[in-house]
């Protein structure tokens, strides 16, 4: 088969990329936002139990959540994925992608003080929970959203 | 009549160092944020040698150097020059500045901050670079507007502790009415472009860089922070986590850089001013 009679298929295979590469854009887009919101219900089940709101299981089981989630965040932020979460509230800073080694540490960083808490709430003591889990959230979340998030709207 | 001379030289040498003078004058400089504006981030530039561009609503300003090189920067200026451009904003040359440079604030510091504050620069690394110029025509709006704001706002020398409240209390006032400038974004502004006293840190619908909602920070439970705790207040000012678990961005993510140096204690001083505020909805 010459190449000049593929032309019509080359274009239609072309056609099909760009339509799924654009869903994977969307599909990621989606992810990303759901995978952050599940990230901010885990602290917000931590913070019942330490509030006396909610059982010890329960937030074992969130920070177990949390170590597992903070792990995959690079996946979400594929190249050319700049554009507004679903929900037009958030846009990731370009600088996600000009500055990739820090926002890796800054997101490793997470992921270590995210298994920090996932430790503590095995340990069962509170203090140690409630410090955890003031720490993951200051300096693992902060770190992140300050430098890379924009906020869009309220 | 010499030794008079030498002794007068060595109490002034004295003063200029008095011990600490530097560190706390470095404290004051990190709360306050001088370099996150005074040094170039994104283009590499040295830290206080100036050089931002920053789009306000007065024009376009870029920073001046303000590390002590003596062609450049600060390097020549006595304490009554540096006096005169922190507190009413007139430069050595009698130039007058853009209140982008919130001297409007910085009008209320005691007499031994500016003091720390210029024992703070004067022991930085000269760095000789250029001043950039802004943008602003000679006759235009930006000017006028500038005018306005520093005839209109209130400014009238150092900022005086009430003898009421207690030492917490006034701290914590001293810090959101001076170097924390709360109210630059947090209070609204009438059609003038001035604070409106009667809405002091009640939030503004588009008072916020580049137009943006700035929320109201009075003790108003549904539309404020009635419901915050002073812990909730501080732990934002540490981190800029909000009760709901959130951060904040924009703006106050780069004056949390600032608040985040603050000590604990200073942080719950402002978090107990800001209780106290009468509420506005």
């Amino acid at each position: 088969m010459s190449l000049s009679l593929s032309k019509p298929l080359a274009a239609l295979a072309a056609a099909l990329v760009f339509a799924w590469l654009g869903a994977a854009a969307a599909d990621v887009l989606k992810d990303r936002q759901e995978t952050m919101e599940g990230q901010g219900d885990a602290m917000k089940r931590v913070k019942a139990y330490i509030d006396d709101k909610a059982g010890l299981a329960e937030a074992q089981q969130a920070a177990a959540d949390l170590s597992r989630s903070t792990q995959k965040i690079p996946d979400l932020f594929p190249p050319g994925t700049g554009a507004a979460s679903p929900n037009g509230k958030y846009r990731p800073k370009p600088e996600v992608w000009t500055q990739w080694d820090k926002f890796l540490a800054a997101q490793k960083n997470a992921v270590e003080k995210a298994d920090a808490l996932a430790a503590a709430a095995k340990g069962g003591d509170k203090a140690a929970i409630a410090a955890a889990f003031g720490d993951l959230g200051k300096n693992g979340c902060g770190g992140c959203h300050t430098d890379f998030r924009e906020k869009l709207s309220d | 009549m010499a030794s008079a001379l030498l002794l007068s030289l060595a109490a002034s040498s004295a003063a200029a160092q008095a011990p600490g003078a530097a560190e706390r004058g470095a404290y004051l400089a990190a709360a306050a944020g001088c370099g996150q504006c005074h040094t170039d981030q994104q283009g590499g530039g040295k830290p206080y040698a100036g050089g931002r561009r920053l789009e306000t609503v007065w024009g376009v300003v870029a920073a001046p150097n303000i590390t002590p090189d003596r062609e450049t920067g600060i390097g020549r200026w006595s304490f009554a020059d540096f006096e005169r451009a922190l507190r009413w904003g007139v430069a050595p040359d009698d130039s007058h500045y853009l209140p982008a440079f919130p001297f409007i604030f910085y009008n209320g510091l005691a007499d031994p901050d500016l003091r720390d504050l210029k024992a703070f620069l004067d022991s930085l690394p000269a760095v000789a670079q250029q001043n950039r110029r802004g943008e602003q025509g000679l006759l235009s709006i930006s000017w006028a507007k500038a005018a306005v704001a520093v005839v209109a706002e209130p400014h009238d020398g150092p900022w005086r502790p009430d003898p009421d409240k207690d030492a917490e209390w006034n701290r914590g006032a001293y810090l959101a009415a001076t170097i924390g400038r709360c109210g630059d974004c947090h209070t609204p502004r009438t059609v003038l472009g001035v604070r409106n006293p009667e809405r002091t840190l009640a939030g503004a619908a588009a008072g916020g860089p580049g137009g943006k909602k700035v929320p109201n920070i009075t003790p108003d439970p549904k539309v404020g922070i009635g419901d915050w705790s002073l812990e909730d207040i501080q732990t934002l000012l540490e981190s800029g986590q909000t009760p709901d678990l959130d951060f904040v961005g924009g703006a106050m993510g780069e004056i949390v850089r600032n608040t985040g140096r603050l000590t604990d204690e200073d942080r719950r001083a402002i978090a107990v001013y800001l209780k106290s505020l009468p509420p506005h909805h």
